[in-house]
């Protein structure tokens, strides 16, 4: 009896484990599929856009963004006050095709964030590309958004923005390596055949301006058609900008001439390149909508200023001041600074006086022993140098200063810290929060843009030439003088047009990471990155300054292999169709 | 010795007086063991006759010896005893255990088997093995004492997570312990444990749990299952070894209490000699000058800092001895109580365990700050014979643990201690404010502050088991079969309270009035669940067990399941359907295979089963005639050989339902409009992957197990060749445009090969027992295939090497002078300086990079080895254990040896702590033995040259150390009777007591920055009731 009792038990027992068991989920609900983020019943687009923002935040965020410096810090515009850093390393020529710098590896860098990875941006942008067209976007953009074509749905304005992106990754590629794979509009899977070979650097370029020219007319021209939400978004300008800068790029000397290998250049010099990039320039200028900030400052605190044409928000929720914690001097109890960025005496030097005159010309009224004094108000903008107002009292700068304390903490290596991006904190006591966008165009790079290439088609230098410069030097606050040359010399040659055309680039642009690749485009790097990087050490006795100048870094550029960058080593050793840049292994 | 052998007084024989009525010539009388039950079959002779007699099963036996004579009593895995008859005629003899088990029947997977027909490499280490170990796992007594097992300790004390479980952690990606199958919530981020090269799974009880905690009194077994034929009844997860722990079941008979307090002291072992600040900064300002820099430090500087004429302005703190202690005490109290009738019997383990950790408290603290662990265990075990056919087996496990540390964070205070030189900061200025330092983010905090004011956090783990056993008996169907049904619910959950707090740092200016320097935070008071762990396992079997003539079949038919489930996370399924059949004939001849079709729910639908196979076969060569009739001193000689297709199932660490193309949200936030709204994104996750599978293997195990000289003597050998294949790894060809990291694949093949060895020899010489037993493993492994690109210098290559090589350059010695050095290759812009390490430029292009990175280390097959020796005399015991490992490399490219580099620390221009062996830096007048380069910011950093890691970091692991001892009395069984007890015994045990290591530096396994190793010495008492 007990016997079936304890068998009855044992029955009861699993026939309730089996009537007990019910669905469960067996996929975890909160996976989403590609259904999901291109959903054909999201009529609003939701999803599909936050993918889109994703391929948005694939561009390039400036701010200290090589590891902790500013790519411009591996120039000769300045160097990095932390030892071995990765600015240091490329501008020592310390790396190889397995050493080159993660964070100036675009190429093969996967990271948690994808961030700095422009394949990776090729396949987002491509993937987006090729999904979108499910999406019922019934958003449609009004009369006054100024679309050409009227009733375009946004999805395919979203589409062209996906194309500009692709645009612009690619060209982030081409101007550090040359010709690359062009993938088209393919998603690759792992089964496909990557082992691709590099199309010709005019291919490459040829594509890139392709893709501006088939969008322009999908864009929206200017922001201004919801400010409030549409600051970061892809417009006309954005495009227009883009095919401008790579149609300069391709003129440059470094492409525009009889290379041997098609990869890396065009295998002839061909004068209508300048005549291409200075029409596409010119086409940004004729834009209405945008005109030079009359306070250069405010171009890089105002999220939808008149000058910008393009900007990558920045990564902090709101406004902030990263930039001055990164890069403001130290000696601040109340308002912290690393001042990683210590822009060199090549950098100073190169701003004229206040009455536009270089300081090598004798009739400039520069002054040695007050070397700051009477400059291009610009110097003051993009340079904390001893005895410049901040925090509401005079920088000291000089050996053993509250700002160079010599006590063993991070400090400037040159006797100068970085000004441009910072918010007003001349006469604050802790920093001020501001906007941090990065600027990726605007109106004044356009400007140079356009007198650099005119320049290179006339043969002597045209009134619109030197309007582009007076341009940038009046907005910048130089004195116009009598002659209303602002400071510039009449007539100039187009050799002597070119040198200012390149002196103005160097001082206005600086630190937005123009220099370092400009001095690879022009091919000047091989003279000035064999040239050592100079600072200055100044001695307070008593209130009187000596100002010592004095080598701060021996950089080095081996030309001509460093003018392009090695393809990552393994994707050479992986792909057997992947020729690397000659010179490097 | 031998005088007091023969002065055998009755009072310190282990030997009480009955008062009977005496027969002349007649001895009668009962044997017990320690926890007073009675023994039966102890075999009972006297001396130089012909009487022998066994006990029966109350213990008791009736001799024929004559006043005077010796008697001799005699029981496997018991010391011998003897006593000498005298007046009386009663006696009760106890026998004392031997400290090596040889039981005839061991614990295998799932069951037991009687040792005989064992096919494949178990080695068994049981109770009196475990409790000489004082710690707070059972682990630590591992090392050294299990052939094929390889430990190596990594940190001193017990760490715990403060954060809840992210998605990461929950699905296995970035989880505690990413290389043990399923190991969630494992309590040992001790001890690493490593079976033939791979992290053993640990099964407890029949149940797989990352329990590292239990009271190894309440242990009876742990065993080590190496080979295939062992495992593969955990089918898709059977490819590694396993760890299998058999807690004591009850035992039938009066109730047994057993008591053991214990106390003990740590002292931390390894910690580096800090520089006193005045020859800290003699040496800063040397690498000053090596590097063309201004000097820091002035002439004044230094003799403030000697004579500690400024102790504010130039502080010289030994940190180590300001917030460290030298002993910190460690307690444990285990109390385990078991008895019960054949109908009903019980087991009731309760423990408690209390370490304290190596920080200093503020003695006007009104709670504790140091690190602290307090355990409470609690271990019942109730089976219960319903009738003749059903009996039940409950057991319930539950562990309450509160652990806790320092506000600043254990870790976090262990690092920066390492890191911050003596003159960082005062410890206070003098207004009473804690000092720090503007020189850097990391002496913006005080140390002391950290380790004594920041209040505390909490950690508590609690946990329950409970395992019902149900077995009935089918012989009514058929002689020898049975049904087994055993479930199994555990639940266990770790949460955090965080009251800690932050002091800010204040900095005396020159005009006296103080500068704060860091910041203050508010004492917290937040909870945390970390994780909830629940866990249910069931197993259905059906036994069969039968002897036809001279054959004997066993089959096992069984069916389990597996359902993990921690936080959020789905359940993780593991199901086994395994059919086991063994056979064998006459004792002689054995064979045995076992079929599983096993899988796990998070491969890809309609792929989630395998099936894994597994045979042995054997030879009981001892048994036949010609060794029997020839070799009469040969006992056992048997032939082993197994062979396995086994499953690895890790898709947990690569994939997380990767089968499907899934999208993430808000990978990077991207903030647009002019309220700079927050907008998360979409994202494409890795590529889907439906073709991932389990890793497989195929294992082959040759034995022999040895019996000599009437088993004094038994000998063990293995050889095992394991071939991982399908290692989940991401293909050679992940070409970079495809624009998304590739997914994980099947590709690689390892090859896992040695031998392990052990051999045990035990005698006694009347009542002096004593035993040495050695085991010596090799450890030899092999890259057969791994998709490599064939690079372009053959010595890059990774394939055909041992699995683990160390890649670097390779060091000869320093460029003694300039002219050797401006020879020497260049380092990127790095030209070397006499002084520097001079490395081997293999390609010959006259630059040191990547191309130049060879095999330099781990090339050697790993050599690990223990033995343990002792002796039982007359209630003494001794036991020790010396374990080692040679063939072993460590790492030592850290700040140890790279001065001023600060562990983690990377401030500009350096400012960590140096140690005194920088004292041994590079000079041209000490060139010649020299043991570091020179000293040098420039080099250690800017360029990385002297750091670059080389053969120069590379030191030898090899150490051999007196890893635990006991020394122990049991007071003679008739003084504790008359105290009232079985039995009492006193003892002195001692952990890591010494080490000869190949490196210097500090220890050779728990390397700086974590918590130090300890030696302890603790002793302890032990009542029975």
């Amino acid at each position: 009896m007990k016997n079936y009792k304890s068998k009855i038990l044992i029955g009861l027992g699993l026939l309730t484990s089996v009537f007990a068991c019910k669905k469960t989920e067996t996929f975890p609900v909160d996976k989403l599929s590609i259904a999901y983020v291109f959903d054909v019943r999201d009529s609003a687009g939701t999803n599909a856009l936050k993918y889109l923002l994703n391929v948005y935040a694939i561009l390039p965020y400036g701010h200290n963004r090589v590891n902790k410096d500013y790519l411009d810090a591996a120039s000769d515009d300045a160097v990095s006050s932390a030892s071995g850093e990765d600015v240091t390393l490329l501008s020592t020529g310390n790396y190889n095709s397995i050493t080159l710098p993660a964070s100036e590896n675009v190429w093969s860098t996967l990271n948690s964030t994808n961030t700095a990875n422009y394949w990776n941006g090729v396949r987002d942008a491509n993937e987006f590309i090729a999904n979108i067209g499910v999406v019922p976007v019934k958003d449609v953009v009004a009369a006054n958004g100024k679309i050409n074509g009227i009733g375009v749905s946004t999805r395919y304005i979203w589409k062209a923005e996906a194309r500009f992106l692709r645009a612009f990754f690619y060209f982030e590629l081409v101007k550090r390596w040359g010709g690359v794979p062009l993938l088209g509009n393919k998603v690759y899977n792992v089964d496909d055949n990557l082992a691709l070979p590099r199309n010709n650097f005019s291919d490459c370029i040829n594509y890139i301006v392709s893709e501006c020219d088939a969008i322009k007319d999908s864009l929206i021209t200017v922001q201004t058609y919801n400010p409030s939400s549409d600051n970061y978004r892809v417009t006309l300008g954005s495009d227009l900008a883009l095919k401008a800068r790579v149609l300069l790029y391709a003129a440059s000397p470094l492409f525009n001439a009889a290379n041997t290998n098609s990869l890396v250049g065009y295998t002839n010099y061909d004068p209508t390149r300048w005549t291409a990039a200075a029409s596409a320039a010119q086409d940004v200028l004729n834009l209405s909508g945008y005109s030079l900030d009359p306070s250069f400052k405010n171009i890089f605190l105002t999220q939808n200023d008149q000058e910008v044409l393009f900007i990558r928000t920045a990564n902090n929720s709101n406004t902030s001041n990263v930039v001055e914690t990164n890069n403001g001097p130290p000696g601040f109890p109340s308002a912290v600074g690393y001042g990683i960025t210590s822009p060199t005496e090549d950098l100073v030097d190169a701003f004229p006086m206040s009455n536009g005159k270089a300081i090598s010309d004798p009739a400039s009224g520069f002054d040695p022993t007050h070397p700051y004094a009477n400059r291009d108000p610009r110097l003051t903008y993009t340079v904390l140098y001893n005895g410049a107002q901040w925090l509401s009292t005079q920088l000291q700068t000089y050996e053993g200063g509250q700002s160079k304390p010599n006590n063993g903490q991070q400090q400037t290596l040159t006797g100068y810290y970085l000004r441009k991006f910072m918010g007003n904190q001349e006469n604050a006591t802790q920093y001020q929060s501001h906007d941090e966008s990065w600027v990726l165009f605007r109106l004044a790079e356009m400007k140079l843009s356009y007198a650099e290439a005119e320049n290179e088609v006339l043969s002597t230098p045209s009134p619109a030439i030197y309007q582009q410069l007076t341009d940038l030097r009046a907005r910048a606050g130089i004195a116009p003088g009598t002659d209303g040359m602002y400071g510039l010399t009449a007539n100039m040659t187009q050799a002597e047009m070119r040198v200012a055309i390149q002196n103005e680039r160097r001082i206005e642009m600086a630190f937005e990471e123009q220099r370092y690749f400009d001095i690879r485009r022009w091919k000047i790097a091989s003279t000035v990155m064999n040239q050592p990087r100079m600072g200055v050490s100044i001695v307070n006795t008593n209130g009187n300054l000596t100002y010592n100048y004095m080598q701060v870094l021996v950089t080095k550029f081996n030309a001509p292999t460093m003018y392009l960058y090695p393809i990552p080593y393994d994707e050479v050793l992986k792909n057997s169709a992947m020729k690397q840049n000659p010179g490097w292994n | 010795m031998l005088l007091l052998a023969k002065t055998s007084f009755a009072a310190i024989r282990d030997t009480t007086i009955l008062q009977a009525k005496k027969i002349p010539g007649w001895v009668s009388g009962q044997v017990i063991n320690q926890d007073h039950r009675p023994l039966k079959d102890v075999k009972v002779f006297v001396k130089n006759t012909q009487s022998v007699a066994l006990t029966d099963t109350d213990g008791h036996f009736n001799i024929q010896a004559p006043t005077g004579s010796t008697v001799v009593f005699q029981l496997h895995d018991y010391y011998s005893n003897e006593i000498t008859v005298d007046e009386n005629a009663g006696v009760t003899v106890r026998l004392q255990a031997t400290y090596l088990q040889s039981p005839d029947k061991i614990d295998v997977l799932y069951g037991t088997q009687s040792t005989e027909s064992v096919l494949g490499a178990i080695s068994t280490v049981y109770t009196s093995q475990l409790t000489t170990t004082p710690a707070s796992l059972y682990v630590y007594a591992l090392p050294g004492q299990l052939s094929g097992l390889y430990t190596q300790q990594t940190s001193g004390f017990s760490s715990f997570s403060t954060a809840s479980l992210t998605y990461g952690d929950v699905d296995g990606l970035s989880h505690i312990s990413t290389g043990a199958v399923n190991a969630r919530a494992t309590d040992n981020n001790e001890i690493t444990l490593n079976v033939r090269g791979q992290t053993p799974v640990t099964i407890i009880d029949g149940v797989q749990r990352e329990i590292s905690s239990i009271d190894p009194e309440s242990i009876e077994s742990i065993s080590v299952l190496k080979d295939a034929l062992s495992s593969i009844l955990l089918g898709i997860n059977s490819s590694r070894g396993i760890l299998l722990v058999t807690t004591k079941k009850a035992e039938a008979g009066r109730p047994r209490i057993s008591f053991t307090a214990e106390s003990g002291v740590q002292n931390p072992l390894g910690l580096p000699t800090p520089l006193p600040a005045y020859q800290y900064a003699y040496l800063y300002n040397e690498a000053a000058t090596n590097d063309g820099s201004a000097p820091l430090y002035t002439a004044a500087d230094f003799n403030a800092y000697k004579n500690h004429t400024d102790p504010y302005g130039h502080p010289d703190v030994n940190w180590f001895n300001t917030i460290l202690r030298k002993n910190s005490p460690e307690t444990s109290y285990k109390l385990n109580v078991d008895g019960g009738s054949g109908v009903a019997k019980y087991t009731i383990g309760l423990s408690y365990f209390n370490q304290e950790g190596i920080f200093n408290q503020a003695p006007s603290s009104a709670y504790g700050t140091n690190d602290d662990l307090k355990r409470y265990i609690i271990n019942s075990d109730v089976a219960v014979q319903v009738n003749k056919n059903l009996s039940v087996d409950l057991q319930l496990f539950g562990r309450v643990q509160q652990s806790q540390e320092p506000g600043g964070g254990s870790s976090n205070i262990l690092n920066l201690l390492y890191g911050t030189p003596n003159n960082a900061y005062p410890i206070y200025n003098p207004n009473g404010t804690f000092g720090g330092s503007v020189l850097g983010s990391a002496f913006q905090n005080n140390l002391l502050a950290m380790t004594e004011y920041s209040g505390y956090i909490q950690n508590n783990t609690n946990d329950i088991l409970a395992n019902l056993n149900l077995n009935y008996n089918l012989n009514s169907v058929t002689k020898g079969l049975s049904f087994n049904l055993k479930g199994n619910v555990s639940y266990e959950s770790a949460n955090a309270l965080n009251r800690s707090l932050q002091n800010n740092t204040y900095i005396q200016n020159k005009d006296s009035t103080y500068a704060a320097v860091g910041s203050t935070v508010a004492q917290s008071n937040t909870f945390t669940t970390i994780y909830t762990l629940r866990q249910t396992y069931y197993q259905a079997s059906l036994n069969y067990d039968r002897q036809f003539g001279k054959s004997s079949i066993n089959g096992l038919l069984m069916y389990d399941t597996k359902s993990l489930n921690s936080n959020y996370d789905l359940p993780a399924v593991t199901t086994d359907r395994a059919l086991k059949v063994a056979y064998n004939y006459d004792g002689k001849y054995f064979a045995e295979g076992a079929l599983n079709s096993s899988g796990y729910n998070r491969y890809t639908p309609g792929h989630q089963f395998g099936l894994f196979y597994a045979g042995g076969l054997g030879w009981q060569m001892g048994k036949e005639s010609f060794i029997k009739d020839n070799f009469s001193w040969i006992d056992s000689w048997k032939w082993r050989a197994t062979y396995g297709k086994t499953g690895n199932n890790n898709i947990d660490t690569y994939s997380y339902y990767g089968y499907v193309q899934t999208y993430g949200n808000g990978n990077t936030d991207y903030y647009t409009g002019t309220g700079r709204n927050q907008t998360p994104t979409y994202y494409e996750n890795g590529i889907a992957d439906p073709f991932l599978s389990w890793e497989t293997a195929n294992k082959i195990d040759f034995g022999a197990d040895i019996s000599l000289f009437k088993n004094h003597l038994q000998l063990t050998g293995d050889y095992y060749h394991d071939k991982y294949s399908n290692l989940v790894q991401i293909r050679g060809a992940s070409i970079a445009l495809l624009g998304i990291a590739y997914p994980y694949e099947n590709i690689g093949i390892n090859l896992y090969h040695g031998f392990e060895f052990s051999a045990t020899y035990n005698n006694n010489v009347g009542k002096f027992n004593y035993f040495i037993t050695g085991n010596i493993s090799t450890q030899a492994s092999k890259v057969i295939y791994s998709d490599e690109e064939t690079p372009q210098y053959p010595w890059n290559k990774t394939t055909g090497l041992p699995v683990g090589t160390i890649f670097g350059y390779e060091a000869d010695g320093f460029y003694q002078n300039a002219a050797q050095a401006a020879k020497g290759a260049v380092f990127g812009s790095y030209t070397p300086k006499a002084g520097d390490i001079k490395l081997k430029d293999l390609n010959g292009d006259g630059v040191i990079n990547q191309f130049d990175e060879a095999p330099i280390g781990n090339l050697k097959p790993l050599v690990f080895y223990g033995t343990t020796l002792g002796f039982n005399y007359k209630g003494f015991s001794l036991s020790v254990i010396i374990q080692g490992v040679f063939n072993r490399e460590i790492n030592t490219d850290n700040s140890y040896n790279a001065p001023f580099q600060g562990l983690g620390l990377f401030a500009s221009p350096p400012q960590g702590q140096a140690y005194e062996n920088a004292t041994a830096r590079w000079t041209p007048e000490t060139a010649a033995t020299a043991k570091l380069p020179e000293l040098s910011f420039i080099n250690t950093k800017l360029n990385g040259y002297n750091t670059a890691f080389s053969s120069f970091y590379l030191k030898s692991g090899d150490y051999v150390r007196l890893k635990n001892a006991e020394l122990g009395y049991s007071l003679p069984y008739s003084w504790a009777q008359r105290l009232g007890f079985a039995n009492i015994r006193v003892f002195i045990d001692g952990e890591n007591i010494a080490t000869l290591a190949g490196y210097g530096g500090y220890d050779p396994e728990v390397s700086p920055d974590n918590y130090p190793i300890q030696r302890v010495i603790s002793a302890g008492i032990n009542v029975k009731l």
